[in-house]
């Protein structure tokens, strides 16, 4: 088969799939639904197997132009390269598990066509954005996993209880996802302006030919506005307090969309544009600082949430911000390797929480659980693997991508190095103690719903399993250059061969001593903290504390820093008191009290106006009537007459 | 010709049609007129102007009776013919169905606007200016609420005081060329102090009916009392006549003073953007909160209109046609749900999405294609007229750009607040046949133009190459 009939087939089945199921989806059983919806996704990752091991070089597959502006014609076209192709595997890949999984997750009948219609046009958007070959493209796509994610966070937007505070959710994911989409619009015009063309190819030539020059303001400019772009998508400072919101979708959604795939598009944006980026050294240090601060944010937050879901959701920020930080420091493979496992390992914890909260019904506090490895032992197995893997146990899929990240930091900044040590160790930190407090201890759950509790089905539990083997054996496509000579670096070969722009940066790999004494540092860590964690929460007991009885950091951790109370108080409130201000004050008070003056001032007199108001209407209608019949009469007249 | 006598005869034939069939006969005749501007369509060549009606002379009182179009008339007589068997369908079932008067004054409504978009003669564009106005009001009196009368006044003083402003401008437009004929209205030198003042007409009359900010304080009280198919066509119809009158006679006529026309729109539009998004995040009557965001989102067309080039211009073209299309929808939906719950209240709204999955699922369409979504007509109008703006300034361009934000807040809050949540009511009729049939042509045509407006943009380049040339040709 041809690379066109590859990716058609792809993109056409996820639409038809979408399409059947969103119009007569109603009608048909559960079963069809669910079979029609994941085989789809599945046969894309086939496919996407096929185009990722026929790969020999970058293609493009224009379909129609779009539009032209002035010389620039934007066009529907498709890029396969090794970035593209890459990202196409872990979205279809972890795409197809998360689709098995969610077949038992969701169990309401009346809501189960519209959930599968909006993930496959998820996958769909997803792969538009990935795959598109200009960033037009790209831009539909990104607006497109917008709208998906929307859909999906408000998804139980009728629940009596948290209806309301999901459609919230939904919204404040939406809004500030707009808010940086207006950074990307302003980076698609700046484009045009200096290239005159949006296609990635024809940008690279012109940037990668010898006599390119280009004023630092500018590039400095787009990159920024490129960045803050990515930003929203990916939850950084200042757009990242949507993404704990976003919880309230259903878990499936967490880990495909907020975990695995889209939250990862900003950083698929940065290394698509690399080679903009590397002319702009300003803006990648922006980025390593930005990334640093979010990542500690986020792991700074995640110590003291008690909500499985928002640890997890803290804990993915706080991993986007380390792959920024490589990006920032020009690791664009090191970057998409860690996107790479993280989607392995993040997916997997998501849908290990998943499992628990469905045999729990729908119990999300820590402190409500604990003891739970007797009755979902494969949930138990497989979360301890995400968690090993997360916090960089040794030969762990997290242990390699994450050192790759630390050694780039410190070829970088050793101050940038040593906070994200902090970030990593507060990472096992909390994972451990995530894992220990709902695993772990006593059982807190009463005796009716323990009488019940059972492993779930194997359709929720094989996606566990087969993630899980992913995420132990996922390092191995990286591996370091000091055992295994041959094989070592083969991804970063891989995507610096079949991707514009990143062959002509040489990775800056660390001498072999260095890198011994990282992984010896970084697995003494890990583990210290486990034995800490397993000391503190399964042999003494200790327990999450309740709210109110939190201090210091303590307290601050589990408020997030207040950051959403700072942004309340800076943007929220300001703009509601100014609509409302707005409003009562000029709208009504000045424009449309002048309107009631109006007619006064035009009638002199107050009884000319009750006068006009009454008959004005028949008699203006009455002598418009007469002026129209006497100018068509004139009109045939002279028309007629007239020589 | 018949483009404009058609209508006069299919109104004036509703008064004797059974009332019971007056609906079918509304229907069928704006098919006919659709069918006939499509004719044309097709037989017409971009970049000439096709005359209907030219006796070539100057008749007493200046006038000369030039009537045709070009690119961009035609293009407006396709959005008014497609949009009103819209409006006509929408009407279906609604108590006006059955109604002849409202049918004949809906058919000599379009007469006047058919007439507008043909006329190349200045006083025939003033004559049928005020004649639409006629229609407008008696359907917005005779079926609008029946205390509206303060209100209608006051939208009747605003439109008549800019209507005789144009015609001010017409008259010392005409005294100084020697006839209304456009192109001698076009070729006319004027002194900087009296182009001011011929533009300042033009734009009262204009401001005052798309309307642009400030003069846009009749529109929400207006809309609130009409019936459905008022609002529909004052929104979807009479306000693009404006629109139109902009780009073909307020700034080639006025071309003299073209830097303060065109700073003086762009300032006034982007402060309609922002402040008409603004006021609608808190508005709480469903039509109120649509009539502020129609001052919002045309506030991104008339800004459009004040870049004055082919690529704005298009884009212009694109999102008048996008907002004719949505005004029909978002003014269903708002009639729907005013209908059938007795309330334009949004606080008395929630999970009507569960009570009637199909109305949920196209208000999300409409909301969607409203803020300008990829694959709908909006996001590439949109595209291209904030990239437009952002080049003719960048703080305008990004004022403009704050529209992707604000725009999502108010509409999202609208579609939320009503569609989800626990539902309030027990029972919400789901969508009937002539609804979702609206619903789906609006569908459709949104997304044909979201996804090929090359096709579009081919049929319009000549046209507004012509345009944007007239006024380059002449000296400043």
């Amino acid at each position: 088969m041809s690379t066109e009939i590859i990716l058609g087939l792809m993109m056409l089945l996820l639409l038809f799939a979408a399409l059947i199921n969103g119009t007569v989806g109603i009608y048909l059983p559960k079963r069809l639904i669910a079979i029609l919806a994941c085989s789809v996704v599945f046969a894309a990752f086939g496919l996407s197997l096929l185009l990722f091991f026929n790969f020999e070089a970058a293609e493009k597959i224009t379909l129609f132009t779009i539009l032209k502006i002035r010389e620039t014609s934007i066009n529907a076209s498709f890029y396969l390269d090794a970035l593209s192709i890459w990202m196409t595997m872990i979205i279809t890949g972890v795409g197809a598990l998360i689709h098995l999984f969610s077949t038992a997750y969701i169990t309401e009948k009346e809501d189960y066509y519209k959930f599968f219609t909006y993930l496959n046009l998820f996958v769909f958007s997803m792969l538009l954005l990935v795959l598109g070959s200009n960033y037009f493209m790209l831009f539909f796509g990104w607006e497109g996993v917008g709208i998906c994610s929307f859909l999906l966070i408000g998804f139980n937007y009728s629940d009596p209880e948290t209806g309301f505070a999901n459609s919230m959710a939904a919204r404040k994911a939406f809004i500030m996802n707009r808010i940086g989409d207006v950074g990307l619009l302003v980076a698609l015009f700046l484009l045009i302006n200096q290239f005159g063309t949006l296609e990635y190819t024809d940008i690279y030539k012109i940037v990668s030919a010898k006599d390119f020059t280009v004023s630092a303001t500018f590039i400095t400019s787009l990159t920024l506005t490129l960045f803050f772009a990515a930003t929203g998508k990916s939850a950084q400072i200042p757009l990242l307090t949507w993404l704990p919101d976003a919880m309230a979708g259903p878990t499936p959604v967490s880990a495909l969309i907020h975990a695995a795939t889209m939250v990862t598009a900003g950083i698929f944006l940065i290394i698509r544009s690399n080679y903009l980026f590397e002319l702009a050294p300003l803006t990648k240090d922006i980025i390593v600082y930005i990334g640093l601060l979010t990542s500690l944010y986020g792991a700074f937050s995640a110590l003291r949430q008690n909500d499985i879901k928002k640890v997890l959701a803290y804990s993915t920020v706080s991993q986007l911000g380390l792959m920024f930080v490589a990006l920032g420091t020009g690791a664009y493979t090191v970057a998409l390797f860690h996107v790479t496992t993280h989607a392995f390992f993040k997916a997997l914890l998501f849908l290990c929480a998943g499992s628990v909260i469905h045999a729990l019904h729908h119990e999300q506090d820590i402190r409500n659980m604990g003891g739970l490895k007797k009755y979902l032992k494969i949930t138990h197995i497989t979360f301890l693997v995400g968690t090993l893997a997360i916090s960089g146990f040794p030969l762990m899929s997290g242990f390699f991508s994450k050192d790759e990240i630390l050694a780039s930091a410190w070829s970088y900044n050793p101050v940038v190095f040593a906070l994200l040590i902090a970030v990593i160790t507060m990472t096992s930190i909390y994972m451990f103690r995530l894992y220990f407090l709902v695993f772990h201890g006593t059982v807190k759950i009463d005796k009716d719903t323990q009488h019940h509790l059972k492993e779930n089905p194997i359709s929720m539990t094989l996606p566990l399993m087969l993630l899980a083997i992913l995420s132990v054996f996922g390092g191995i496509i990286n591996l370091p250059g000091l055992i295994f000579h041959g094989s070592a670096h083969w991804f970063d070969k891989y995507l610096t061969k079949g991707t514009e722009g990143l062959s002509a940066i040489h990775p800056h790999h660390p001498e072999a001593s260095f890198t011994w004494a990282l992984m010896i540092a970084a697995s003494a860590l890990t583990i210290g903290i486990l034995l800490w964690a397993y000391n503190t929460y399964a042999r003494q007991m200790k327990t999450a504390l309740p709210d109110a009885e939190l201090k210091g950091w303590q307290k601050i951790s589990a408020s997030k820093l207040y950051l959403d109370e700072i942004y309340n108080f800076v943007f929220v409130i300001p703009i509601d008191r100014l609509a409302t201000y707005s409003y009562k004050s000029f709208e009504v008070g000045i424009l449309i009290r002048s309107l009631r003056v109006f007619p006064k001032v035009f009638g002199f007199m107050g009884n000319v106006v009750a006068k006009l108001q009454q008959g004005f209407l028949s008699s203006y209608i009455f002598w418009m009537l007469i002026g129209l019949i006497c100018f068509i009469g004139y009109s045939i007249i002279i028309l007629q007459f007239w020589n | 010709m018949e483009l404009i006598y058609i209508p006069l005869i299919l109104g004036l034939l509703s008064f004797l049609i059974p009332a019971s069939l007056v609906r079918h006969y509304g229907l069928i005749g704006s098919l006919a007129l659709l069918g006939i501007v499509i004719a044309h369509a097709a037989t017409f060549d971009p970049a000439t102007t096709h005359y209907v009606l030219n006796p070539n002379k100057v008749f007493p009182l200046g006038l000369t009776f030039k009537m045709g179009y070009d690119g961009l008339g035609l293009l407006m007589l396709l959005l008014t013919n497609i949009t009103l068997p819209l409006i006509l369908l929408s009407n279906y079932n609604r108590d006006l169905a059955r109604n002849n008067v409202f049918h004949a004054l809906v058919f000599f409504m379009l007469f006047g606007l058919n007439g507008i978009f043909l006329s190349l003669d200045g006083m025939l564009f003033y004559v049928f200016w005020e004649l639409t106005l006629v229609p407008i009001l008696l359907i917005l009196f005779l079926y609008g609420d029946k205390n509206n009368n303060p209100v209608l006044f006051r939208f009747f003083l605003f439109t008549f005081a800019g209507s005789l402003a144009m015609l001010m401008s017409f008259f010392a437009l005409g005294r100084l060329a020697g006839s209304f004929d456009y192109e001698a209205l076009l070729a006319v030198e004027l002194s900087p102090q009296i182009a001011t003042l011929v533009m300042v007409g033009f734009l009262l009359a204009f401001a005052v009916k798309i309307p642009l900010f400030p003069l846009h304080s009749w529109q929400p009280g207006t809309y609130t009392s009409s019936p459905m198919a008022g609002t529909m066509l004052l929104s979807a119809i009479m306000l693009k006549m404006a629109l139109f009158g902009m780009i073909k006679w307020m700034i080639p006529l006025c071309v003299e003073v073209k830097e303060l026309t065109v700073w003086t729109i762009m300032i006034l539009s982007v402060i309609g953007i922002v402040y008409g998004a603004i006021v609608a995040i808190r508005q709480n009557d469903i039509k109120v909160l649509f009539a502020y965001a129609s001052l919002s989102h045309l506030g991104i067309i008339t800004a459009g209109i004040s870049v004055f080039n082919v690529e704005s211009l298009f884009g212009v073209s694109v999102q008048m046609l996008n907002h004719s299309l949505l005004s029909v929808g978002m003014f269903l939906v708002a009639d729907i749900l005013e209908q059938r719950l007795k309330s334009k209240n949004l606080s008395d709204m929630g999970g009507i999405a569960k009570l009637a999955p199909s109305f949920g699922f196209w208000f999300a369409v409409i909301t969607l294609a409203s803020v300008s979504v990829p694959f709908t007509a909006g996001f590439i109008g949109e595209f291209i007229i904030i990239y437009e703006v952002f080049n003719f300034d960048i703080s305008m361009g990004l004022l403009s750009a704050s529209t992707l934000v604000f725009g999502a807040v108010f509409m999202l809050r609208a579609f939320q607040i009503s569609m989800f949540g626990f539902p309030k009511i027990d029972s919400f009729k789901d969508l009937t046949i002539n609804e979702l049939a609206v619903f789906l042509l609006l569908g459709a045509m949104i997304l044909l133009l979201g996804l090929f407006p090359q096709l579009l943009k081919d049929f319009m380049e000549p046209c507004l190459n012509n345009i944007v040339n007239s006024i380059n040709a002449k000296p400043e």
